[in-house]
Order: structure tokens, then sequence, then C-alpha cells
């Protein structure tokens, strides 16, 4: 019996231990670190890499540009761009906490953040133990997290300053702010590269950063009052941007739409832009399809790339460019404005204003032929019937001797009168109404090229994305003059930029006589506009409480945007850590 | 045809039966108040001769002239008669008080019934759902009060929500705990989208079990919050040696088409909606056209039997061919089982012996597809053009997307534990436990290429593989000490559980229209269309130690308390392990002396418990380890190198993949439970009320980041504070008549309500259901906030259709503007109220069955008309419902944004099965020699639902989950539900 007892325990006691375990899990699809990147360049690339998907469109740059008068996006004919209601919010401020289009922003500039954080964390040891390479890219680095920051500051009237990944983020606000993110550009200016170009952060581009931190200074100081725009502030300014002018690295392009442009990375004009070289499937185009009508397929070798009938611009903004050249159409008279690309024989235009417009009424003249790779959209404010590629039946272009059909482009989407039978007609008016709302209404933005790198208008861009450009410098500058009381000054600094666009000497903008704040602001929307400077160029010159189509919001307190509610959830077990903005 | 041979043989045969001096005995076997006992055992004593009474406690016996017959039935007394000749017997069995009437399985063990202290609701195999059933969910639907089966589609073999006793969860998994013959079954992934329970043959199973209170279900710990499902299977019974072969054959066509205008009706509505109509010339009802009388087809045959303290056996052999109401649509399983039972050393030592081995394969249509186009497709279109699927403008005809388009995975499932157990000294019991669950499924999707319509000319094929590998290793010893008034049971246990995963997703591109389907042809990745491999594997490790003590004095008072100890590989150091702790008490107040002895009540009792159950499904694996990985996609890379122009020439970036989570926990579901079980009037009423209050802390959530500057937007971490609170009642009650000696009925049913609620959130809200197509990008229609349920819907009221032509919302926050913040809570998808009834009457031969089941208080949000039944896509030649013309002023444009305009009542009653039965005694037939049992049924399933709600069926569910939080109740482009008529023959033998 005991035996027995004794066969049976030591049996109980070899399987306990035989199974006994200490529960430490087993990676098996993974690795803790990947081990194929370099140190540097591992680190330094996810920062650089993240930065146009914070400026994608759904994310910070749509978020600036529809929250500025320069553009909207109504619920496209009931089916289109509705997205719980995110542009029409932004467009009118009425945006809550909850704002997709809002928490996408902070959401992704945050991330950002924590990725130069993560390389700084990375590169400072190695720069201390005197690696050149680590203290150069620490220094961009460090600054890149200062651009980011200040884009923070600008939308939400925060920074979130970290040194150390183990530490809670210190929020800062108003001189606070200013002062970190001063010191940190400051920190880097005098020793930080001068010749990477405008894909990298340079010295040049920390000098531009620091131009608009001051130019900037008085709303960030106070964002909610009237700015008092300093004479030390505006002479910072212009020293900054002197040196940029005068560093004689940078010329004016004289065809304006060349700055948007598959090769632009060697235009002499960007300081700063995202290097894309239609490599990678994120390296996007949607500042250039976006605006572009549903039914437009402008690339003939690529019948997958398509607009979307996305924002257009504004009634109001449109009556910017009317009210500087009067019975002058602005196409003819600013070089900005419009570049046509697309001309139709005018066989096809006697063709066109001969009938009724409809596809119905076409005829063997209703479209001409041009080689596929020949084909290019007109650029600039899209206005009227646009031209381009049809597709048959079957999904392929309509084909001719020697090339593809291009046609008045067939209106194939929404629910609108026009649909299948009239064609893609950008007309002005644009507004929240049902009529307002169709897919063809307002008139479009065609800045950037649709990349001919890219297979489908959104992805594999080759066009970079600018973020600062010498007009800008001197549109700083004479801003800054001009608040200072120089207003020669400044004249000479925006003329220089608008006789610049010389490559079609007859839509060259004339020289201005005069200049004052409210010319000034509609010449920076004029050489600056869909680049995502509106908004806040709205607040420095004290409009942005002004009423716009389908905007009646006047408080203040909406010219910062509200923290987004899942941020202040997720934060709400640290009394005050982040406290919402004020009016929210 | 060859079930028809079949028959015909037996039948045959049954004629040309020899009779040898024997006598027949025909006989009847009721209870103390002629209550027939169907089932009851007749054995020839001191043979193996025997049958078991049918339906209606009849039984037939040929047995020699001078034998002697026992009668057992479980819970009475066991008689001896002797035949002395007769050939007529009634036999009427007395109830044993202490052979007590059921035997529940809880677990690592059984206990009887009046010994249980939890709230344990059990179903036996003859109460089962029938008709075609595919697994076990579906045999309890309605059966068992607080367990809330809900089907997400009419497709075969659907999946299913279980819920018991209310949803404790944010994120996704209600499903409980699944325990078949003592082994756990882990709920990962098998790799097939339809029910990874399909695998059991259902007609195996003698028995369901359902652990719903804490103190029953604590045993089984961390994984038990959700409740605790134990399927038991058939055993061999000694002396009782049988077979028994059923067939079946049913036919499913499409419950509830819906109300889509006809062809006539449609020419009239697009016009006077102000549309340009597209017309075909034809007259086609697409809902028609395109599904079918599904057909299917069961075959099981099952043989058992064993001797008395030596061993027992039960075998089976089952095919099981579902079709759908949609083409390429079948779910075709060939199981077998083999269960066996040997003892040996005085019956001292015992091993018992669970295989089940099954081949399932399942082939499924893109239904959601499919779905839009019975609906939508202009029903002037003719099916056919010229003999060939009508060519449609940038769509696929539905035929031709059948034709080109598979979806199909095959699963191979094995499931075998052997268990032996040894008696070491007199009451102290060691048994171990070990076990395999080995699952490997291939799914293929494919799509031969189509080259008249863009994005289909290349073909393609997705190859799924995924092997999951589960083993259990438990010890137990138990000791019985039974002493007087004392009773005392104590378990103790350890046990080990590893479930392995992987998974391989092949996606290749690019074929060959040459007649061979992708999946058998070759193939080569080009750099245009690349061959991608992703893969997937993890090991998740679970160790536990487990022990219960149960008192019991005098069987009056009861005590029972557990204690389990759970760790598991998928937390970090910091909290390795959980404690779960219950405790439980029982009065069996019928057996208090004071209790009259003619009492109404046969039995009374009285429960109470609390304890507490953990949770960790939905929880990814290795969350509590950081991760880095190296990428060169998306946003991860930045070309450094001024020639950089390939990819190749770009850096790595270092990415923080994952954060390390160390202090994850648990949740922990804390529930107390006081109940009442009674019997009155010779248990001609039984019933069980319970109330119960379960709530939720250390809730879990992949949430986001504290500090706005982390690495990773996300973290997993255990809210503070936030409590799921789920209280109820419920009840259940069974009554049991006659009408005359041949005339038995039976009638019952229960109800359950709950009350759900998320207190103490530090969210304003946490959405989730996300509402799918154009322009609702980031639109939800489930939020969760406090005091609120879980399931409940968020979203705008829609007041009508304004002077404008557009949706009117209410100004919740009066701004005058229509923005996010007007959403308020409007409905929630969780019913307050389940319930069900059952009748049943037997007459004679014959016994028919109604099965009743339906809810009440919860809502639906039918996506589908959100999607398709809208003004402007009638306006473009698509068809819709009536409810699109609804509003005579309505803008074309106008939105089909989130709001109540889509919410509908969710309220329904169904009658879920009805069975007509019909016994023909074998005598009669001249199969007495034979044949034991020859029973033919009729059954109908899903025969009516009784509501308002407009779509295919109000039990649905199909919403797409917003970071891994459940969604309920929401019907996007569901496959409709059946209804079945189903013909089956059983016979035993």
């Amino acid at each position: 019996m005991k035996n027995k007892i004794l066969i049976v325990a030591l049996t109980i006691g070899s399987l306990l231990s035989w199974n006994c375990t200490d529960l430490q899990e087993e990676r098996l699809d993974e690795s803790e670190f990947g081990g194929q990147a370099e140190i540097i360049s591992g680190a330094i690339a996810p920062a650089y890499g993240y930065v146009s998907w914070v400026w994608r469109h759904t994310n910070y740059y749509g978020l600036q540009l529809i929250a500025a008068d320069e553009a909207m996006l109504p619920f496209r004919g009931g089916t289109d761009w509705f997205d719980g209601g995110k542009f029409l919010a932004s467009h009118g401020h009425t945006f809550t906490p909850t704002n997709d289009l809002i928490g996408d922003g902070w959401n992704e500039l945050t991330t950002n953040i924590s990725r130069t954080l993560a390389a700084i964390e990375v590169l400072t040891p190695l720069s201390e133990a005197g690696d050149a390479e680590a203290t150069s890219a620490l220094h961009e680095m460090r600054a890149l997290r200062a651009y980011l920051n200040m884009l923070m500051l600008d939308s939400w009237g925060l920074v979130l300053r970290k040194e150390s990944s183990d530490q809670l983020s210190e929020v800062l606000r108003t001189q606070d702010a200013i002062d970190y993110i001063e010191s940190e550009l400051l920190a880097v200016v005098g020793d930080i590269n001068t010749s990477k170009g405008p894909g990298r952060i340079t010295q040049a581009a920390v000098w531009g950063f620091l131009a608009r931190l001051y130019l900037n200074a008085a709303v960030y100081r106070d964002p909610y009052g009237t700015p008092n725009f300093t004479p030390e502030d505006m002479n910072l300014v212009i020293q900054y941007t002197d040196n940029i002018i005068n560093s004689g690295g940078f010329a004016l392009s004289p065809e304006y739409f060349d700055l948007f442009n598959d090769d632009n990375n060697s235009n002499a004009e960007l300081i700063f832009a995202l290097d894309q070289r239609g490599v990678l499937n994120r390296e996007h185009s949607r500042w250039a399809y976006w605006s572009i009508a549903g039914s437009m397929f402008p690339r003939p070798e690529h019948p997958s790339a398509d607009g979307t009938d996305g924002p257009a611009i504004t009634t109001d903004f449109y009556q910017t460019w009317v009210d500087a050249y009067g019975a002058v159409d602005p196409a003819e008279a600013d070089a900005r404005f419009y570049q046509m690309n697309n001309v139709i024989p005018d066989a096809q235009i006697l063709d066109f204003e001969g009938r009724v417009q409809e596809v119905a009424t076409e005829t063997d003249d209703s479209y001409f032929c041009v080689d596929p790779l020949e084909f290019e959209m007109d650029r600039g404010i899209l206005r009227g019937v646009q031209w381009g590629p049809r597709k048959g039946d079957d999904g392929a272009f309509l084909t001719c001797a020697g090339g593809v059909r291009i046609y008045p482009v067939q209106q194939t989407k929404g629910n609108g009168p026009d649909r299948d039978v009239g064609y893609v007609n950008h007309i002005l008016q644009i507004d929240f109404s049902n009529q307002g709302s169709l897919h063809n209404t307002g008139y479009r933005v065609s800045k950037y090229q649709f990349s001919r790198t890219s297979p489908n208008g959104n992805n594999f861009s080759s066009v970079d994305l600018v973020l600062m450009r010498l007009a800008e410098i001197y549109l700083m500058r004479a801003e800054a003059k001009l608040r200072n009381g120089d207003a020669g000054g400044a004249l000479t600094d925006v003329n220089t930029v608008r006789t610049s666009r010389t490559a079609r000497p007859a839509q060259t903008p004339e020289a201005l006589p005069s200049v004052d704040l409210e010319i000034l602001f509609r010449e920076r929307g004029f050489e600056l506009y869909w680049e995502g400077f509106r908004r806040g160029d709205q607040i420095r010159f004290g409009k942005y409480e002004d009423p716009w189509t389908d905007k009646t919001d006047s408080d203040p307190n909406h010219r910062l945007f509200p923290i987004p509610q899942s941020a202040v959830d997720a934060a709400s077990g640290i009394d005050g850590f982040l406290d919402q903005n004020q009016g929210y | 045809m060859k079930k028809i041979n079949l028959l015909m043989t037996i039948f045959l045969l049954g004629i040309a039966s020899i009779s040898w001096a024997q006598t027949t005995v025909t006989g009847k076997v009721t209870d103390e108040q002629n209550v027939p006992l169907p089932g009851a055992t007749v054995l020839e004593k001191g043979t193996t001769n025997g049958t078991t009474t049918d339906f209606s406690g009849d039984f037939t016996i040929n047995v020699a002239d001078n034998a002697t017959l026992e009668i057992s039935y479980l819970g009475y007394t066991t008689q001896e008669i002797a035949v002395q000749g007769r050939t007529s017997l009634s036999v009427q069995l007395a109830e044993d008080a202490t052979q007590l009437e059921d035997v529940v399985v809880v677990g690592y063990g059984t206990q009887k019934k009046s010994d249980v202290t939890g709230a344990i609701a059990s179903l036996k195999s003859e109460s089962f759902n029938q008709g075609v059933v595919t697994n076990p969910g579906q045999l309890l639907q309605g059966k068992l009060a607080g367990v809330n089966v809900t089907s997400v589609s009419g497709e075969p073999g659907a999946s299913q929500n279980i819920i018991i006793r209310g949803v404790g969860s944010l994120r996704s998994g209600t499903t409980p705990l699944f325990v078949v013959d003592g082994f756990v079954i882990d709920n990962s992934s098998i790799g097939v989208a339809s029910n990874p329970l399909n695998f059991i043959n259902p007609q195996d199973i003698a028995s369901i079990d359902v652990l719903k209170d804490a103190s029953s279900a604590a045993i089984y710990g961390a994984r038990a919050a959700n409740g605790v499902i134990v399927i038991t299977t058939k055993r061999g019974q000694a002396g009782k040696t049988e077979m028994n072969l059923s067939v079946s054959t049913a036919f499913s066509t499409v419950a509830n088409p819906m109300d889509v205008f006809g062809a006539a009706e449609f020419r009239d509505q697009v016009v006077s909606v102000g549309g340009l109509l597209f017309d075909g010339g034809g007259n086609t009802d697409w809902q028609d056209e395109l599904t079918q009388t599904g057909i299917s087809n069961n075959v099981n045959f099952s043989m058992s039997g064993g001797a008395t303290d030596k061993f027992s056996y039960f075998v089976s052999a089952g095919l099981d061919d579902q079709e759908g109401t949609f083409d390429n649509s079948t779910l075709k399983r060939y199981s077998g089982r083999v269960n066996l039972t040997q003892k040996a050393l005085k019956g001292r030592f015992n091993v018992d012996f669970n295989l089940t081995a099954s081949r399932t394969l399942n082939e499924r249509p893109d239904a959601g597809a499919t779905v839009v186009d019975i609906l939508q497709l202009n029903p002037t279109i003719p099916l056919y053009t010229n003999g060939d699927p009508t060519f449609l403008d940038e769509r696929l005809n539905p035929l031709t997307r059948n034709r080109i388009y598979t979806d199909e995975a095959v699963s191979n499932r094995i499931l075998a534990n052997i268990l032996p157990s040894v008696e070491i000294v007199k009451g102290l019991t060691y048994r171990l436990n070990l076990g395999v669950d080995y699952v490997s499924t291939n799914r293929d999707q494919q799509q031969i290429p189509y080259s008249l319509l863009e994005g289909l000319e290349n073909g393609f094929l997705n190859t799924i593989s995924t092997i999951n590998s589960n083993t259990l290793i438990e010890n137990t010893l138990t000791y019985n000490y039974n002493q007087g008034d004392h009773n005392v049971t104590v378990l103790a246990g350890h046990s080990y559980q590893e479930t392995m995963f992987e998974q391989k997703v092949l996606e290749l591109d690019g074929f060959a229209n040459n007649g061979i389907e992708p999946r058998y042809q070759d193939q080569i990745s080009t750099e245009v269309l690349p061959t991608t491999l992703n893969s997937i594997a993890f090991k998740n490790e679970q160790q536990s130690f487990f022990g219960r003590v149960n008192y019991g004095y005098k069987d009056k008072y009861l005590l029972t308390a557990t204690m389990r100890a759970d760790g598991s590989s998928k937390f970090g150091e910091n909290n390795k392990y959980g404690y779960f702790p219950s405790v439980a008490l029982g009065w069996n107040i019928s057996r208090e002396d004071f209790m009259p002895e003619n009492s109404v009540f046969n039995n009374l009792k009285l429960r109470a418990s609390w304890g507490q159950t953990g949770n960790q499904d939905g929880i990814d694996p290795k969350v509590s380890l950081a991760s880095f990985l190296d990428s060169k996609v998306d946003n991860d890379t930045y070309p450094l190198d001024p020639g950089a122009n390939t990819l190749d020439d770009y850096p790595f970036g270092t990415i923080a993949a994952r954060t390390a989570f160390p202090d994850l926990k648990w949740e922990v579901s804390t529930q107390a439970n006081v109940g009442v079980d009674f019997g009155m009037f010779g248990n001609r009423i039984t019933g069980t009320l319970d109330y119960f209050n379960k709530v939720v802390t250390d809730v879990v959530l992949f949430a986001n980041r504290i500090d706005p500057i982390q690495p990773t937007e996300k973290f997993w971490t255990n809210i503070p504070d936030m409590e799921i609170k789920n209280a109820g009642v419920e009840f259940a009650l069974d009554y049991r008549g006659t009408f005359s000696e041949d005339f038995t009925y039976n009638i019952g049913g229960n109800i359950s309500y709950t009350d759900n609620k998320v207190v103490d959130s530090q969210f304003e809200v946490i959405t989730t259901g996300a509402a799918q197509g154009a322009g609702q990008t980031g639109a939800t229609i489930n939020g969760y906030i406090n005091n609120e349920p879980i399931g409940a819907f968020y979203m705008k009221e829609f007041l009508g259709i304004g002077a404008d032509g557009l949706n009117q919302f209410r100004d919740v926050v009066p701004d005058g503007e229509s923005l996010d913040n007007d959403r308020i809570v409007v409905g929630s998808a969780l019913p307050d109220i389940i319930y069900a009834f059952y009748l049943k009457f037997n007459y004679k031969d014959f016994d028919l069955g109604f099965n009743f089941n339906g809810v009440s208080g919860n809502k639906i949000y039918n996506h589908t008309a959100m999607s398709l039944f809208t003004r402007g896509q009638l306006s473009r030649s698509l068809n819709t419902t009536g409810f699109a013309a609804e509003f005579p002023n309505e803008e074309l444009s106008n939105s089909n944004e989130v709001s109540t305009r889509y919410l509908e009542d969710g309220s329904y009653l169904r009658l879920n099965n009805a069975t007509l039965g019909y016994n023909l005694d074998p005598q009669i037939a001249g199969l007495g020699d034979w044949v034991s049992n020859i029973r033919f049924t009729v059954t109908g399933q899903n025969l009516f639902v009784i509501t308002d709600y407009s779509g295919f069926d109000p039990e649905v569910n199909t919403g797409s989950e917003t970071d891994g939080i459940q969604t309920f109740g929401i019907d996007r482009f569901t496959y409709p539900s059946p209804r079945t008529l189903l013909l089956g023959l059983n016979v035993s033998f």
C-alpha cells in the first residue's frame, strides 16, 4: 500500500515539475530590435519621414486649409467628404473637441515630436562622444522638434517640452513656449549644416523658423487678444530674413508653378521641402489630387489616377483676386493664378460653343487627340468646364490615332442633374446649401502637379511638399518692415516677389504702387494660397473672426483649436497636466 | 438513393425475420403521477438484452418466458418485475430521495443537482433545439435564462455572440470559455471566418451546462469572466447496447426577403423622385434569382454500450452537408468520435478516453457584395443577355462573381484527451488529464482573372494557412469524506496549458486566364505584382493552481469555496498571476424538519454566492514586451542620400513598434448571486429564480497615450476607477401535466432581465461601430458613456426632412449648428429582456413541440438602409425599398449621415423551431426483433418572426469595430436568415 502511494506521489511530483513554467513569453515572429538599421540614419529617417504624414490632407494640412477663408469642403452631393462633419465644423469654426480632423492633426504632430525625441536620445551620447555625423544629425533633430512644436503652438497654443522619454512632458504656453522654441533654435543655428539642401533642415531653414517665430510672437504671447507687434520682434524678423536673402543661396522661380512640379527639388527658391522621389507608397500627392474633380483623369498613362471633388476656394477668396485686378481676368493679370497647359484646339472650342453642352450632342469634333505622355492639366485655379481623357465601358481610355481622346470631362460623380449627361463645370458658387454642395461647385486648386511617378495620384509622388520658400521670406521681411513703419522697404520686397514670375511675361504681375497691411495680407494670399499659411495670416492680421461663406463664428477663443477630447481623456488621470483650451 | 436502398433493406430484413421461442413484452413506464418516463432502461436481468422507453414511456422487448425485467431510471428506484408470461406491463417507478434527480457537470467534476450552490443552467440532449444545427450555440439558443445567443448572420455555420449575464468588457470577445469533456478550448482564431465550434458534431453532445455565477465559474479563474459552457459528449451505458442511425434532409429558403421595388413600380419610382430611369426592359427579381433553396443532408451513426464496472464505449460517425441560400455557400463536416471508459483494479483504476476528429469544409460566397447586388440592382435589367450574364457597367453581374470568386476553408481538427484516475486510498483519487486540440486550416480566397472590368483583370489568390495547437496537462487530487451528517469533498489541482498559433498569409496577384483556377496554377512574383508573405506566430502559456472545498451537513446546509491562481505568459513581470476566489452557500429548505411531509414543495433550495473571475481575452500577445522594428515602408524612412532613387538606397528607420506594458493585469469580474430552486406538486412545477450583480473592474483598454509625446499612439492599460456593471434577474419555470394517460404535455420558459451600464469612465465617450462607405470616414454608430450601457447607440436624433429638403437633427447643444456634440445615446443594441417559452405535447406515439424565443428593449442600426436605400441612389436607377421615397420633398443629394433615421426597434418574437414526431412501433412494422425504435420527425426552423425590423432578420451583428472596442446591433449587408424545413428519420437497434 505504502509503495503504491509512493509511486503515485512520485509520478505526480515528476509531472508537476515537468510542466512547471516561469511563463516567460517568447518572441516568435519578431525580434526586440530590427538589427538592419544604421544607428544615425535609423534615428533621423523616421523623424523626417513622418513630417509628410503630419502634412497629409486629412491631418494638419486640411486643418489649416479648411479652417481658413481660402477653402471650403461641403458635403459633396450628400455622398462624399462628410466624414462625421469634421470639414463642415472646421470651416465654420464650430469645431468640437471630438472633431477628427483636429484629433488626427494633433496625433500625427505629437507622434512626430516623439520620433524627434527618440532620435535625440540616440544621437546625444554619440555626439557627446565626439561623433561629428551624430552631432550634425542632432542639430537637425533639435531644429525639427522646435519646428514641430511651433506648429503645436500655432494651432493649440502650447508646446510639449520633453527631454527624456521616461519623463512626463511639460506643457508650456505663451512666452514660456516662445522662449523654449527660441532657445532650441538658437542652440543649433550657429552650427547646423548649410549644405544639405531643401530636403533637410539647414541653417537657412532655422533662420526662417526664427523669423516666423518672431513674426508671430505677438500672437503666440497673447493668443486671444489684439497682438502687439513689438519693434524688437520685427527687427529680429528682418535680421533673420536678411540672413537668408543675403546668403545668395536662393532665387525666386521665374515660373511660379515650377515650384510644385516633379522636379521641384532643384528649384532654387525652396528652403525647406519634404523630399519625395516617387519611391514610397506614402510619398503622397494629396495636395495635388484632393481638390480636383472626381471625374477627371489627369494622367492618361495611369487610368486609376483621378481627383476626389474635395475642397474648392471660397467665393470670398476669389473675390480678393477680383478686387485686386478689377476688370482684368486674374488669369491674365497674375501668373500665380493660372497656367494653361491643356490647350484646346480651335475646332473643339468651336464645336463646344456651338452645341448644347451635353454628352448627348457630341460629334467627332468634340474631342482632340494627344499623346498620353504629353497631356498635362492646367494649373492654378480651375474654372468652368474641364477637358481630359474619358473612359469607355471597359474602363480603358478612349483612344484615337496617336493617343487618347481629350473631351470635355463628363460628370460621373454625385447625384446632381449633370451626372452622366453633362460636363464637369466648376462654378464659382460653393456653399453648404444643397445646390452649393454639388460635385461641380467651386473653383478648384491645381497648384501641385499630378506627379508622373504616381500611378494613382495618391502615392509615389516625386513632388516635394514645399514648407518654406524664398518668397515667403521676402513677404515676412516686408511685413516686419511695414509694422515697423518702413512702407517703402516693404513695397520693394513685395514687388520683388511679384515681378519675379517672368516665365510668362504677359501674366507677370505688375509692381504695386503702394502697400499697406490690407494689401500685404492679400498679397500673401496670392503668393502662398493653399500652402498652409492662411489661417495664421488671418489671425495675425485680425481677420479670423470676420464672417465668410458659411462661417459666422466670431469667438476669439476659436483662434486656437480644442485639444482633442481623446488626449484630454487619456491625460485626465494627472490633475492639471493637459487642460482644455479656453472656450471649449 | 443510397438512403432509400438502406431503408428498403431494413424493411425486407424485418419481414424476413424469424421468431425464437420467446415472449414479446410491451409496456409503459411512468412515474407516480402517471407521467411517462422516456429513456428509462428496461433490461432482461442477467443478460445484456435491453431497451429504452420511447417518448411516451413505451417499450417493447423480446424476453424469455421466465425472465425478470429490471427497470431503471435516473432519480428513481429500480424495480424488478418477473414477466411470468405476461405480454403487457405497466410499471410505476417511485422517486428515490437518495438517488437524486440529476447530475450536473461542474468544473473538474460532477455534483448532484441538490448539492449545487452556484447558478448553473443545464440542458440535456433531448431538450436541444432541433433542426439544421451546426454548433453548440445553436443548440441552446433561447433555452437557458441569462444566456443570450445571437447569430451574426444567416450563413451556414455563422458565428454567434454568446453573452452570459451581460457584456463585461469593452474589448472584443463576449465568448464564454468552452470546456469539452474536461478540455478547455482556447478561443484564439483557428483561421476560419465562421464559428470555430463547428467542428463538434451536435449529435454527439449529451449535455451542456452553463456556469453562470462566479462561484461555479471561478474554478476556471482568469478565463471565466464571460461564463463557462461545459459540453459533455455521450458515453456508453452499461447494459444498454444500441446502434443508432439518423438521417435527415432539410430545405432552406430566405425567410424574409426585403421589400425592394419590382420592375414596374421601380420605373414609376425612379421617375417620381426625379431620377433618370435606365430601363433594361426586363423584369428581374434579383433576390429571387440569386438565392436558392438550400438542401442540407445529415447522416449520423452511433453505437454504444458497455458492461457494468468493466468498460463502456460510444462511437459515432457523422456527415453534415449544409447548403446556404446563396450560391457557393456550403458547410460540410465529416466527424468521428470515440469515447471509451475502462476500469481495472476492482474499479479503483479508471481511464476515460475521448477522441473526436473532424474535417470541415466551408465555402463562402462574397456575401456582402451579393447582398448589395440583390437589393440594389436595377430590376429592369435582365439576368441574362444572349445567354450570358448581362454585362453591367463598372460592376460585376453577381452570376459572374459567383463564377470567378471562391473562398474555401478546409479545417481539420482533432480534440483528444485521456483521463486516467486512481483511487489511492479510500476517498482519495488522483486524476490526470492529458489533452491536445490540434487544428489545421487552409483557406483559399481567389478570383479568376476577368478582363472586362478594371481591377479584376489580374486575378488573385490569398492562401491563409493556420495551425493552432493547444495542449493541456492537469493533475487533480480529490478527497471525499462521507461520514454521518458530514459530506466533504476537497479538490486540489494544477493545470498547464499551452497554445501555439502559427499563421501564414500568402498574397499572390497576377494569374493567367487559362481555365485553371488560381489556386491550382503556378505563379511567379513580379515587380509590378509582388507576392507577399505575412507570418504571425505566438505561444501563450498558462499555469494555474486551484482548489475547492465542498461541505454538506445533513444534505441541508451546503458550502462551496474555491480558489484559483492563474498565471499567463501574456502578462508582464509585475502581474503574472491573478487570484480568483469564490464562496457559496446553499440551504435545502425542503429537507428541513419544519417542512410538512405533504408540503407542496418537493424541493426548495436557497443559494447565495460571491466570487471573482478574470478575463484576458482579446489582449494581444507580447504586449508586456517592448519591440522596435526596422522599417522602410510608410513614413518610417526618408531619402537622406542625395542619390537615393530606389528603395535600396533609402535607409531603414528604427521605429518603436510597441511600448512594454509590464503592469497590465487581468480584468476582474466580481459577481454576487442569490437564487432559489424549487419543485412543487410532485415536481410537476420546477423552476429557478436568480438575481445577480456583476461588476467588472481593471477594465483593459488599448488606450490613447497619457503623455502625447509617446512613441506609440496607444498602449495597453487597465482603466482606473472605471466599472462595467451588469445586474439582472433570471427566471425559469417548467410544468408537466397530463390530459389523460395517453396525452401529456409540458410547458415552460425562461425570462431574463439585464441592466448594463458603464460607470466612472474617464472618457467623455468611447466610440466604436465605424460607419462604412463614401463620406462616412470617422463616423461611428456605437458610443459608450457613463451611466449608459455597452452597446449604446450614440448619434444625432433625426427629426425629419426640413423645408430645404435636407435632414433636420435635434440641436442638443443649442448653438444652431448640427455638430458632433449633438450626439446622444438613443438606445442600446443589447436587449433588456430576453425570453423563451416552449410547448410540448405527447399523444400516444405522436409528439409535437414548439420553441419560441424573443428579445425586447433593443434597437438595430440598419446600416444596409443607410448605405443603399437613399433617394439619391433610387434616382440613379439603383433599386431601394420604399424607405428611399418616404419624404417627397427630400433633395436627391441629401446626406445619409448616421442618425436615428436608420435606427429601428429590434424586438422580436420568433418561432425558433417546431417539431412533429412520430414513433413507429417496430412491432407494428414487423421489425420488432431488429429495431427498438423508429422515429420520424418534421422540424420547421425560423417559421415566423414577429418584428417591426425592416431588414432580413433582427438577429444581426455585422458592425465594424474601432480600436478593438466591441460593437453590437449593426446590420450591414447581412447574409439573410433561412427558414428551414427538415425531415428526419431515426432508427435505433
